[in-house]
């Protein structure tokens, strides 16, 4: 990052009262990069963190450990779903964000579960249980994980078999390991993993504690060098910089695509209305920690910090510069300001609904009940205020000329060159 | 108006952008949606006659080919209260709907009530969840299923009668589109917006063609899955996309009545999917067979390149946000 953004800083703040200025493509993108390297730097040293109050809880198992290691983890998230408004405009990020944060998961894969857990139709690993076995075969490969590393993690477990629920590393992996199941169903109450199951010797509980301590120290170091991976993408001579400076077009499309992806199909569809039909507590964003409604105000707020151009980061300075609400305002006062107030709506809602969790009057999970008419409301209201503001993105598009980036789903999969075609 | 752009383009003027919204909800959607509502309500009606399977699969079949024909319109009042996702829930990767049947058939018989069982999983509900009940699945046989057949099939019927009733009449959700850009109208605020909204409803139709029915048995080359294929028990996978494919053509052409290109590719891609001959994908495991499912595939993506391609300067539209854009 440059100096000059901070100068840039303090211009946007003493210019509150001064009619704006018409901000220029590439600043905006400069602005939208900046952001970028800013709150996966913060979500690498929340993560670091976690590290280090992982290595206490495994070195010195207690309930203040695994209470520590728990905050530590809850803390990180707030930079990283900021970070989500990255996602889909940006092949690097949507490429790379899998294997830090995917999500639903059949957790039986990496550890002991309940018996209320069941079968999987679809995935012959479901209660695999890594942890308790250092041998198994996965779809006909003998695995030795006598050791368990970030590269078996990484390279054989994550997405084994083909299969998305088989995550193996990323934050929810962690959280499975710091909370444990929660078996709560549509009740309050998160997972309830004791600190026994890291104890070592004869106090360990659920057996294996060693091998458990090992998961958990290995998939939090390659969650930590994952982050560093995606840092460096956006630092001075990054790809994913690159890509949206070398052509301010793309990146302000990058920008918007990203914006309206993760408002309409991903956060208002799959994570909140989805998981709200199905009336099921599985479909919580962070399940094993009820931090679900944390995740989903972070995602809001990230949204708005693109349009913004606007970061708060962990240290509590605030990075700001040439934002792309300026240029659509210079473009379509109206539909700058209706967005501005579409977006500023959004978060609102997603407030009120983490307000309500935070108070203990009512758990996500108890949102999710069939027939609990207060907190469908309050999760439709999010949700019909993300679908309202995806509209108004389209239109910042069409006022800028844009047209949103077509990844063809599998596509990017199956050739990873196609998404650049 | 044919007439009328010639003459512009005559006269050396940007040509207008033209788009037969009123066509698409008069001869598209509204017919799809009373289509749907007459075939459920049959299905309804042979049910609290019998559940016996035989006699349930043809009304079965019949509602699910009514469906096919509006599956596709992810907007207004399918999007409300879950019923686009209840009518038809699939895909499924993690039985959640066998899991929450299982639980309605052992369970409290309150639950099959009309006004519960509409808040009951959309997993449970609807098309997806009445084949488990009528067509050998992971379902307990010993349990009498009498009970949940009358409900779902009930469930279906009413969400049909709200779909029409949503869409139709003074303040139905067409004339939210009609009224585009009118003083009052706070969802389009110009036309363009309603032509917008059904140009994204089409690519992202088709896009889910290729990545879910045809994406999603077809896996990768070394592994196959087969298994995954869309309701493989009544052997409607093929059905389906062939359905869903002219049903979006007809939106296409509909839509934009010069679109030659887009519905030559849609052509394409329906009539390799009619020459397979195989009704639930199995061939995507077969050495001889797998080429030509995904041949059929890249027909389905070619559609969506050229509709990209030719469709956007007539429509004065690009394609917008859809609610499948997550991952």
């Amino acid at each position: 990052m440059k100096p000059i953004r901070l100068l840039s800083a303090l211009f946007a703040c003493s210019s509150l009262t001064a009619p704006a200025l018409a901000a220029e493509p590439a600043a905006v993108v400069e602005t939208y990069a900046d952001i970028a390297e800013a709150v996966y730097a913060d979500s690498l040293s929340t993560a670091q963190s976690l590290r280090e109050a992982v290595g206490a809880l495994t070195a010195s198992p207690s309930a203040e450990t695994l209470a520590a290691a728990r905050t530590a983890w809850l803390a990180s998230r707030v930079p990283y779903q900021q970070s989500e408004a990255y996602r889909f405009g940006n092949p690097i990020v949507d490429d790379w964000e899998g294997k830090v944060n995917a999500w639903p998961l059949d957790e039986g894969l990496i550890d002991y579960v309940d018996a209320s857990y069941g079968e999987s139709e679809e995935n012959p690993l479901y209660t695999l249980n890594v942890i308790a076995h250092p041998q198994f075969s996965i779809a006909g490969t003998e695995i030795d994980a006598a050791e368990i590393t970030p590269e078996l993690i990484g390279e054989t477990l994550h997405e084994a078999d083909g299969i998305e629920a088989n995550v193996a590393s990323g934050y929810h992996a962690v959280e499975f390991l710091l909370w444990g199941q929660d078996l709560n169903g549509v009740e309050a109450g998160a997972g309830d993993r004791p600190w026994t199951d890291y104890a070592q010797g004869e106090a360990c509980t659920n057996g294996n504690c060693d091998r458990r301590a090992a998961y958990l120290t290995a998939a939090t170091d390659l969650l930590v060098s994952d982050l560093e991976y995606i840092v460096a993408q956006w630092a001075e001579d990054g790809e994913a910089r690159k890509a949206v400076t070398a052509d301010p077009q793309a990146g302000l499309t990058a920008m918007l695509t990203g914006m309206g992806s993760l408002s309409y199909g991903e956060q208002a569809g799959e994570r909140m209305k989805l998981g709200l039909m199905l009336h099921d507590p599985e479909e919580e964003h962070d399940c094993f920690s009820d931090n679900t409604h944390n995740s989903h105000y972070y995602d809001g707020l990230g949204i708005r910090n693109v349009y913004l151009g606007s970061y708060a980061r962990v240290d509590g300075s605030v990075l700001s510069g040439p934002s792309l609400s300026e240029l659509v305002a210079a473009a379509d006062p109206a539909v700058d300001a209706q967005l501005k107030t579409e977006l500023d709506a959004s978060v609102e809602k997603l407030a009120a609904l983490k307000a309500k969790a935070d108070s203990g009057e009512m758990a996500y999970d108890q949102m999710l009940a069939p027939g609990a008419a207060e907190g469908e409301a309050l999760i439709m209201g999010a949700v019909d205020a993300l679908v309202t503001q995806t509209a108004s993105i389209e239109r910042a598009m069409n006022v800028l000329g844009l047209t949103k980036v077509e990844f063809e789903g599998s596509d990017s999969l199956d050739n990873p060159n196609a998404v650049f075609q | 108006m044919r007439r009328v752009l010639a003459f512009l383009l005559l006269a050396g003027l940007p040509a207008p952008a033209f788009a037969d919204v009123g066509a698409v909800i008069d001869r598209h959607i509204l017919p799809a949606y009373e289509g749907f509502a007459a075939a459920a309500e049959s299905l309804a009606a042979e049910a609290e006659k019998t559940c016996a399977p035989e006699a349930l699969r043809p009304p079965f079949n019949a509602a699910w080919d009514a469906w096919m024909q509006a599956a596709h319109l992810h907007l207004g009042p399918s999007e409300e209260k879950g019923r686009a996702l209840a009518i038809l829930f699939w895909p499924d990767p993690k039985g959640l709907g066998a899991k929450a049947q299982r639980a309605l058939l052992t369970g409290d018989a309150a639950a099959l009530e009309p006004e519960a069982f509409a808040e009951q999983s959309v997993a449970a509900r609807g098309l997806a969840g009445l084949e488990r009940l009528i067509y050998p699945s992971v379902l307990p046989e010993e349990a009498d299923s009498c009970p949940l057949i009358r409900a779902t099939t009930r469930d279906l019927a009413r969400m049909a009668e709200e779909l029409v009733a949503g869409w139709e009449g003074p303040e139905g959700f067409a004339q939210n589109l009609l009224t585009a850009g009118e003083p009052g109208n706070a969802r389009y605020l110009a036309q363009s917006e309603a032509v917008q909204a059904l140009f994204t409803q089409l690519m992202a139709g088709v896009e889910f063609q290729a990545d879910q029915r045809l994406g999603r048995p077809l896996g990768t080359k070394d592994r196959p899955r087969p298994e995954r294929a869309e309701a493989r028990a009544s052997e409607r996978s093929a059905r389906n996309l062939i359905l869903a494919l002219k049903a979006l053509r007809e939106m296409a052409v509909t839509l934009d009545g010069t679109a030659a290109r887009s519905a030559a590719a849609f052509d394409r891609a329906i009539e390799a999917a009619e020459a397979l001959e195989d009704p639930t994908f199995a061939g995507v495991a077969s050495p001889e067979e797998r080429p030509k499912i995904e041949e059929l595939q890249k027909l389905v993506r070619q559609i969506r390149r050229t509709a990209l391609d030719e469709m956007p300067p007539t429509l004065g539209v690009t394609a917008g946000f859809n609610s499948q854009d997550g991952d």
